[in-house]
């Protein structure tokens, strides 16, 4: 899909002209991703790297539970829950990182028939450190054996539509986290994926970059239409970004509760309306946290 | 437009980082180098025309600098330096295939890796020197030797550092690239190897040491025709100590080439451009 300057400059004027109703139509008509009954559990036999060093003495652990998700096409989902509660482990299992114990995750294309890919942006330290800016966009794409010139020209309009142009010769150490994050965006929608998976991409950067980032994103969201399903543990981020938050817990495994925000972005955190909705979800967390605790 | 705010700050971080490639050996430190040889010659000097030590046995500046002459004129210190340096970099890069080989076989193989790592540790810590007579009576007085010994000197060092090289490589890494589709050899090839280079190349510098201590032993003790270590022994038998102080220095010299030159540049390079200098480079 190509983007053009000019599109990409004018998604903020056109912003405040969106269509909410419109858009919720085409959207529902097309589940991307189905998420059924998934189980999942870290134990004595699990060869996944994260639970490497524990797995020896505990039992098996189980962070997912009978979890149900269906994503449409071109929604902007947010994950919010405390840490521990399986968003990661969801998130990995949809992009095929990791299996389920048990349940089915589908992600078809739009005819129904072929799988499609979600590409992650983790949190941090996924760049590769030997690559420059350039070469670690081109990456997907020289595995795809993609050829040179058409590589580097699909890169370079990445890497200009974060803004790092100046930059694409640089070394992943030279660059700022904010810059990082941007890069492993452009590497991401470079393999022009239909589905964006970011885990906790803006968890370690200070507020203003993470600030000028959401704009970055809601800007690539519109412009691109991709679906974007982003994990937090940041409220206010998934009040800002989602066009519908579900909220995870760490007691049920599963998702507790879910709300959509018929709200046109930019958002105002002020607004009464995420104002009450930010409270529901503190609410349900609030209630969370006491249920892992009296189960001590 | 959008992040220009963001974007000067990160250029200014950035260009910060950007001074510091491109290091070289500045006036400064051949300054101090050229003093330092000046002092060093100078002590020398001074403990002969002492007389503190028989003359016969305590070779003077000039005396040592005349045996390299002679040794240089006659043939025999060029022949020993390319039939020892031959045999270093055979030894060593026999050493690098198998080490890498069985190390690589160590990652695949998780419980070969365990078993075999615990055994390749134990003969790292193993005398190179010992292997001596087990290879003068398997192999006998020849190259395969002196070969033999040099490999086992460095290929468990390799091995090892192949094997924990690529066993911390973050996972990170890994996933991201599979979820690009990467996988097999591309895996292998574009993820594996270059996040494990700069702590390879720690390790291939270390097994290069051990190769060129090993050597100099088991050319001493493995007698052939040619080679340093050969030559250092002649001296011995002919009481030169001229000779012997000329090969000391000869070796010295190897040694400090192969190391400054050679590992320390490959090893700077990569840090540099990882960013691994950060704070220790300044």
């Amino acid at each position: 899909m190509a983007l053009t300057d000019s599109q990409y400059e004018g998604y903020q004027e056109k912003e405040h002209e969106q269509d909410l109703d419109n858009d919720s139509d085409i959207i529902s008509s097309t589940p991307i991703v189905q998420v059924k009954q998934v189980f999942k559990s870290f134990g004595y036999n699990s060869n996944s790297s994260s639970s490497r060093s524990r797995s020896g003495s505990k039992p098996s652990h189980e962070v997912l539970s009978g979890v149900d998700i269906t994503i449409n096409r071109g929604e902007f989902i947010t994950i919010v829950g405390p840490s521990g509660c399986g968003k990661s482990t969801l998130l990995n299992i949809i992009a095929g990182l990791d299996k389920p114990d048990s349940g089915d995750v589908s992600a078809r294309a739009n005819d129904g028939l072929s799988t499609v890919r979600g590409i992650m942006i983790f949190q941090e330290g996924a760049l590769f450190p030997w690559l420059s800016v350039q070469e670690n966009v081109e990456f997907g794409l020289k595995i795809a054996n993609i050829p040179k010139h058409e590589r580097t020209k699909i890169a370079s309009r990445y890497i200009e539509l974060v803004g790092l142009t100046k930059f694409s010769r640089y070394f992943v150490h030279q660059l700022s986290g904010g810059m990082k994050q941007r890069v492993a965006i452009a590497r991401a929608l470079a393999m022009e994926p239909e589905i964006l998976l970011m885990d906790e991409p803006f968890a370690a950067l200070d507020v203003h970059t993470r600030e000028m980032l959401y704009e970055e994103l809601v800007g690539i969201h519109k412009t691109t239409n991709k679906t974007i399903l982003f994990v937090t543990h940041n409220i206010n981020e998934a009040l800002l970004l989602g066009d519908r938050v579900l909220v995870m817990s760490a007691a049920l495994r599963n998702i507790r509760k879910e709300f959509a925000i018929d709200l046109a972005r930019p958002r105002d955190l002020e607004s009464p309306e995420l104002y009450e909705l930010k409270r529901q979800i503190l609410v349900e967390l609030e209630g969370d946290l006491q249920q892992v605790a009296s189960r001590r | 437009m959008l992040a220009e705010d963001d974007h000067r700050q990160d250029s200014i971080q950035a260009g910060r980082t950007d001074t510091q490639h491109g290091r070289s050996i500045d006036t400064n430190d051949a300054a101090n180098i050229v003093l330092f040889l000046a002092a060093f010659l100078g002590l020398w000097q001074l403990v002969v025309a002492l007389h503190i030590l028989p003359d016969t046995l305590f070779p003077s500046p000039a005396s040592t600098a005349a045996s390299i002459g002679k040794l240089v004129a006659n043939g025999s210190l060029v022949i020993g330096i390319l039939t020892t340096l031959w045999r270093l970099v055979a030894g060593f890069a026999i050493s690098i295939v198998i080490g890498g080989a069985v190390g690589l076989a160590m990652v695949k193989f998780r419980a070969f890796g365990k078993t075999m790592s615990s055994f390749a540790v134990g003969l790292l810590t193993f005398p190179s020197i010992a292997w001596v007579p087990f290879s003068i009576l398997l192999i006998g007085f020849n190259d395969f030797g002196i070969l033999f010994v040099v490999v086992m000197a460095s290929v468990f060092s390799v091995m090892i550092s192949t094997y924990s090289a690529i066993r911390n490589v973050p996972p990170i890494y890994f996933l991201a690239a599979r979820n690009m589709n990467a996988k097999g050899m591309a895996l292998f090839r574009h993820v594996m190897i270059p996040a494990a280079t700069p702590s390879l190349i720690v390790g291939i510098r270390q097994a290069w040491s051990f190769a060129w201590h090993a050597l100099i032993g088991a050319e001493m003790l493995i007698t052939t025709l040619y080679g340093l270590g050969h030559i250092l022994s002649v001296g011995r038998e002919f009481i030169d100590m001229n000779q012997i102080v000329a090969v000391m220095i000869t070796i010295f010299c190897i040694g400090l080439l192969f190391d400054r030159i050679i590992f320390l540049r490959m090893e700077e390079k990569v840090r540099t451009k990882w960013g691994l200098n950060q704070h220790s480079g300044e």
